[in-house]
């Protein structure tokens, strides 16, 4: 598996990397951390609640905006249903007040995807109900897990089209579905519902294969979405994976992601902002940079290969509290023309890496592929 | 005295002897160590070895059926080892035994094993030697085939 990951990563450089060619200079990325100091908890609480004040990091990404604005994003809340998992429940609760709680408000939030965890309607509601609370225009993407119980039916009933696009204070914004695609692995091997969903609702599976792509229709409907759009202007595009190739194994890609810089090449400022991996992560493809973002519900280590260069690398997660390593982000353009991507990490000091041993690749592994899902009857129908 | 206690040792020499002869014979693994290893005998310990792997696999995995088959609850919130830990990444077996901060001791994989079931999944603790730990243990393991010993290291 390794020699094939080299080929591609090989490949998906050369294609997307000729000399001279990265996101437009005026893209700046710096970092920065600071405490923050405003969200729920007023100065009285300092003494109770430092452990579990949410401490921001910065990305910052210069955009020629019209206006100063800011949004919000939250993904992977992963529900349960509230009788089996009321820990996932407490994690979106919290979200929700503190996004409900920026002063000044966000302008909208984005809802990254894999709101629900096996795509039961009694999840989606759950998650529907949650996001009640919150009051500002709300705009969601389809994760996997939201998807194949139903074949995003419940899913659609509720949020509507999967893609869409509007433009806002001269940011031009394009949410993609990159899970509905699928190939067909249930069909033949006449699992029910809940066996499809079972096997995609796992990372790690074998069986439900490179789920992840924004198919060809979806290409086309971006392209004409664009044609209108000055070649100079901000694009961003919201996706439930990254729209390159980072660790296929996982679905940490979109296997479509030449088709998909093909589109893009034309566009100077094009930022991409996903969800699925629930971690820290950064890379530059092309022209475009991707920003992935934290989950709810839980972290993901890094995996066992194909980090981009580029990340800096989120801390080594503390098993025993269950807000570590997760939260939700602002994305703001301020009055510089720049675009902050904050990650909100729920009671940490500092979201990244400060020495190796923080690090949850300090111990080298060499890890394989699980067996117990792709032997018979999956195997051998 | 002296011929009579001779005689006794060699008895219960030849009675140990005896034993083990008989337990080779119907066991075989005793004398199956000083035996040249045929291939098939090879096929049979990974095909015995492969399907403790499987099992963990499954149990790893969440798998309710292998969970009720060898007796154990291993999570109460719909969460599952594998969840964290996709392919068995970031368990490090090869790091044990080492001290483990999130139990303030010197810990084995077993113990860790029985640590996240009972804190993160809230499920319930296993029997260090039992066959689910054994499995939890035989697929980590191989899943890490490949990375170096590293012992103790954080």
């Amino acid at each position: 598996m390794s020699d094939e990951l080299d080929r591609i990563r090989r490949e998906m450089h050369a294609v997307l990397q000729p000399p001279g060619v990265r996101p437009d200079d005026s893209l700046q990325i710096t970092r920065r951390t600071f405490i923050h100091r405003s969200l729920l908890f007023g100065a009285a609480s300092v003494g109770q609640t430092f452990a579990w004040w949410p401490l921001l990091n910065t990305i910052d990404v210069a955009h020629a905006a019209e206006a100063p604005f800011k949004f919000a994003w939250i993904s992977d809340t992963h529900l349960y249903e509230r009788s089996l998992n009321t820990r996932f429940v407490d994690k979106v609760v919290r979200a929700v007040q503190e996004v409900q709680a920026m002063d000044p408000p966000a302008d909208f939030l984005i809802f990254g995807g894999d709101l629900a965890q096996l795509g039961k309607i009694e999840e989606l509601e759950l998650g529907v109900e949650l996001l009640k609370d919150l009051t500002i225009k709300k705009y969601y993407i389809p994760g996997e897990h939201d998807w194949y119980l139903d074949m995003g039916k419940k899913w659609g009933e509720l949020f509507g089209q999967p893609n869409w696009t509007f433009d806002h204070k001269g940011v031009r914004f394009i949410g993609l579905d990159t899970v509905s695609r699928g190939p067909d692995y249930w069909t033949a091997k006449k699992m029910t519902p809940e066996e499809r969903m079972g096997h995609m609702a796992t990372l790690d599976g074998t069986v439900a294969g490179a789920w992840a792509g924004v198919g060809r229709d979806q290409l086309d409907w971006m392209q004409k979405t664009l044609a209108d759009w000055d070649k100079s202007k901000p694009i961003v595009i919201f996706s439930h994976n990254p729209l390159y190739e980072y660790y296929p194994p996982w679905n940490f890609w979109v296997r479509d992601w030449r088709e998909v810089n093909d589109v893009l090449k034309p566009y100077a400022k094009v930022t991409n902002i996903h969800g699925h991996v629930h971690q820290v992560l950064y890379n530059e493809i092309g022209s475009m940079r991707s920003i992935g973002m934290l989950a709810t519900s839980w972290p993901w280590p890094y995996a066992p290969e194909g980090v981009p260069k580029l990340t800096k690398p989120m801390i080594r997660v503390d098993p025993g509290d269950l807000f570590d390593g997760v939260g939700w982000e602002t994305v703001s353009v301020n009055a510089d023309d720049k675009v902050d991507v904050e990650y909100i990490m729920w009671g940490r000091k500092e979201v990244f890496v400060q020495s190796p041993e923080d690090h949850d690749k300090s111990i080298e592994e060499v890890i394989r592929p699980r067996i117990a899902d792709n032997q018979y009857p999956w195997a051998n129908p | 005295m002296t011929n009579t206690s001779t005689f006794l040792c060699i008895l219960r020499r030849s009675t140990v002897a005896g034993a083990v002869a008989a337990a080779a014979v119907v066991v075989g693994p005793a004398s199956a160590n000083k035996d040249p290893v045929t291939p098939k005998q090879l096929k049979l310990y990974e095909e015995a070895f492969m399907e403790e792997v499987r099992k963990g696999d499954l149990l790893f995995h969440g798998d309710a059926a292998m969970a009720e088959q060898l007796g154990v609850k291993l999570s109460t919130t719909g969460w599952a080892c594998a969840m964290c830990h996709p392919m068995a990444s970031d368990t490090h077996p090869h790091a044990f035994p080492k001290f483990q901060a999130s139990m303030a001791k010197f810990a084995t994989l077993r113990d860790m094993i029985n640590w996240c079931i009972e804190k993160p999944n809230q499920g319930e603790k296993i029997d260090p030697e039992s066959e689910a730990m054994k499995a939890l243990e035989a697929y980590i393991t191989w899943s890490n085939t490949g990375s170096v010993l590293v012992p103790g290291k954080y």
